[in-house]
């Protein structure tokens, strides 16, 4: 079986995604995902941005493979998804840590890599330089309940690093860290890209994240998700804090905002009315 | 030099010494006011003081070979019960948790099971399993074994999605799933079955121990009660009452041996840190 496009420069490829959630015709059934296409590139960085429930995690479900769409196909370096994950392909940083409570973190590197494979002589080289990188290097006996929540996303995110999959799709990563962190860890992110030629995909809320970090920014509607416009970003990686001083980065970021505004004010709009089908 | 050495010695109570020094000096009361009800107040043929009571311990009971055996068949029986209890228990509970489905149809029925009053089948369980070691093997088995099952099962209900989708996306096969999430998950709630089956244990054999009074404890407990001699009496309860308490114990240090997450501390290798 032959993927729809065998293009070699795309990494991932989404057709025609229609995702529901609940069961056909009850009133909790919720139209997530409307006929999604996109196309990503290898060596890119895509954020999917977008208001809170319109669909970006249930994109990155997909694409690596936790379930099938309802309709449509993803597509992973050629070989279709179908619900299966790709480990080999594809590291997954989820919204939420993922860390095993019962492991300490160098632990939870171990059995990550041990889980894809990895050389046992590796594993722990590996999650110490991932640590490093993240600045972690010191917690990696502890527990993760011992960590501030902050910290124990850093490491959720340096767990997705260190098994340097050529895809890695990141779910807010940085939801739960302060600003500076946040740029700093971006930077980072933006050299490895340069370095590593990996594929990310990219969930956030921040637009100055989103513009610092993409070459491309599909800006999606409020539920049910569509992608309603691609925005490009041409600046080559690594980017430095400068980027963010010149004007364009401003206006990229504003033209963000006013596409988002549209959607949430919508969200906010849909919620307010109460619907007749309640009572 | 000498004042030195005292103050040296006077250091404040830590928070734990306090309680245990309280605890020792409540259950001394308590052996004292026994003590002195039974010098004072009991009828002698229902009660004795304690200490006459530790005096049977070691002239009635512990120096009597035939009693000894019997204690010692008792234990043999908790262990052997609680053993086959484990074993089935948490096969069944794993086999009744793996799916929806099983759980759907089998949870009810364990439920239903574990909440019926046992100890109205106890003389039919004499019946076919005979006055030996079997009844009581038999009875505690069938006490411990589902509390084991029903922790087992709700172990297993409530792994995190979170963590099993992560541990898929991560290649995880089903094994490594089973013993890296779900068996560590489980492990808290399965010592909480792990626990109460020891309670529910203890007591279904004890409870066929007494029952049955033709040979083995339960002989010698009517024994001593139809004689009127509480000292010996007393003693031989105290003697069960003390293996239980060393069977929960042995229990509770497993418990906390074994939890994941608890005691060990693994050596980070890297091949940086060999090099100095
Ligand atoms: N497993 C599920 N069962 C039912 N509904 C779901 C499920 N997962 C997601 N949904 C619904 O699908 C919609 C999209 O969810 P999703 O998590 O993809 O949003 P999101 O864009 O990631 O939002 P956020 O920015 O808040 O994380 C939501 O309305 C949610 O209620
Ligand atoms: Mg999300």
């Amino acid at each position: 079986m032959s993927a729809p496009d065998a293009n070699n420069d795309v990494a991932i490829s989404v057709r025609n995604i229609t995702q529901r959630f609940g069961e056909a015709g009850s009133p909790d059934e919720v139209l997530a995902l409307d006929d999604v296409s996109l196309d990503i590139k290898r060596g890119e960085f895509v954020c999917l941005l977008g208001p809170s429930g319109c669909g970006k995690s249930t994109i990155l479900n997909i694409v690596g493979g936790l379930f099938k769409p309802t309709q449509g196909t993803a597509t992973v370096a050629g070989r279709l998804v179908e619900g299966a994950p790709h480990p080999d392909q594809i590291a997954f940083v989820f919204q939420e840590s993922t860390l095993l409570p019962w492991y300490t973190v160098i632990e939870n590197f171990r059995i990550a890599l041990k889980f894809r494979g990895m050389n046992k002589a590796e594993w722990d080289d590996r999650a110490m330089a991932a640590l490093r990188a993240v600045g972690m290097a010191s917690f990696a006996r502890h527990y993760p309940d011992q960590l501030s929540v902050g910290m124990r996303q850093r490491v959720n995110m340096a767990r997705g690093l260190c098994v340097e999959t050529p895809i890695l799709l990141m779910d807010e990563p940085f939801a739960a860290l302060d600003e500076q962190t946040r740029m700093v860890l971006g930077e980072d992110l933006s050299q490895l890209l340069a370095a590593r030629q990996k594929t990310i995909v990219f969930v956030t809320h921040s637009l100055a994240e989103a513009v610092f970090l993409s070459d491309r920014i599909f800006v999606m509607t409020a539920r049910p998700g569509k992608i309603k416009t691609i925005i490009d970003v041409n600046e080559s990686h690594p980017r430095s804090p400068d980027f963010m001083l010149e004007p364009r980065f401003s206006e990229l970021r504003n033209e963000c905002y006013a596409l988002l505004r549209d959607e949430i004010r919508r969200t906010v709009a849909a919620q307010r009315d109460p619907q007749p089908a309640g009572t | 030099m000498s004042v030195a050495a005292n103050t040296a010695h006077v250091r404040p109570l830590t928070h734990g010494q306090r309680v245990f020094r309280w605890r020792l000096a409540f259950l001394a009361a308590v052996v004292l006011l026994l003590e002195l009800y039974g010098w004072y107040g009991a009828d002698p043929t229902a009660w004795v003081p304690v200490s006459k009571i530790m005096h049977s311990l070691y002239k009635d009971v512990l120096s009597d070979s035939k009693i000894v055996t019997a204690l010692g068949w008792c234990v043999m029986q908790i262990t052997v019960a609680y053993v086959l209890s484990i074993i089935f228990g948490v096969l069944i509970g794993l086999a009744a948790g793996s799916t929806n489905f099983n759980r759907r149809t089998l949870f009810p029925i364990i439920l239903i099971l574990y909440v019926i009053p046992q100890v109205s089948f106890l003389p039919l369980l004499v019946l076919s399993f005979g006055l030996g070691s079997a009844a009581k093997i038999a009875f505690g088995f069938s006490h411990a074994v589902f509390p084991i099952i029903i922790n087992v099962v709700s172990g297993m209900r409530s792994v995190r999605e979170l963590h099993l989708n992560a541990a898929r996306s991560m290649g995880a096969s089903r094994f490594d799933t089973i013993r890296h999430v779900i068996l560590p998950h489980m492990v808290p709630s399965l010592f909480n079955g792990l626990r109460l089956g020891m309670t529910l244990n203890l007591l279904g054999v004890i409870l066929a121990e007494l029952y049955v009074s033709t040979s083995g404890v339960g002989y010698y407990t009517k024994l001593f009660a139809e004689d009127f001699n509480p000292g010996p009496l007393f003693a031989l309860i105290g003697s069960l009452a003390f293996i239980a308490i060393v069977f929960n114990e042995l229990v509770r240090i497993a418990e906390h041996r074994l939890t994941p997450g608890k005691h060990k501390q693994t050596a980070i290798k890297t091949k940086k840190a060999e090099q100095p």
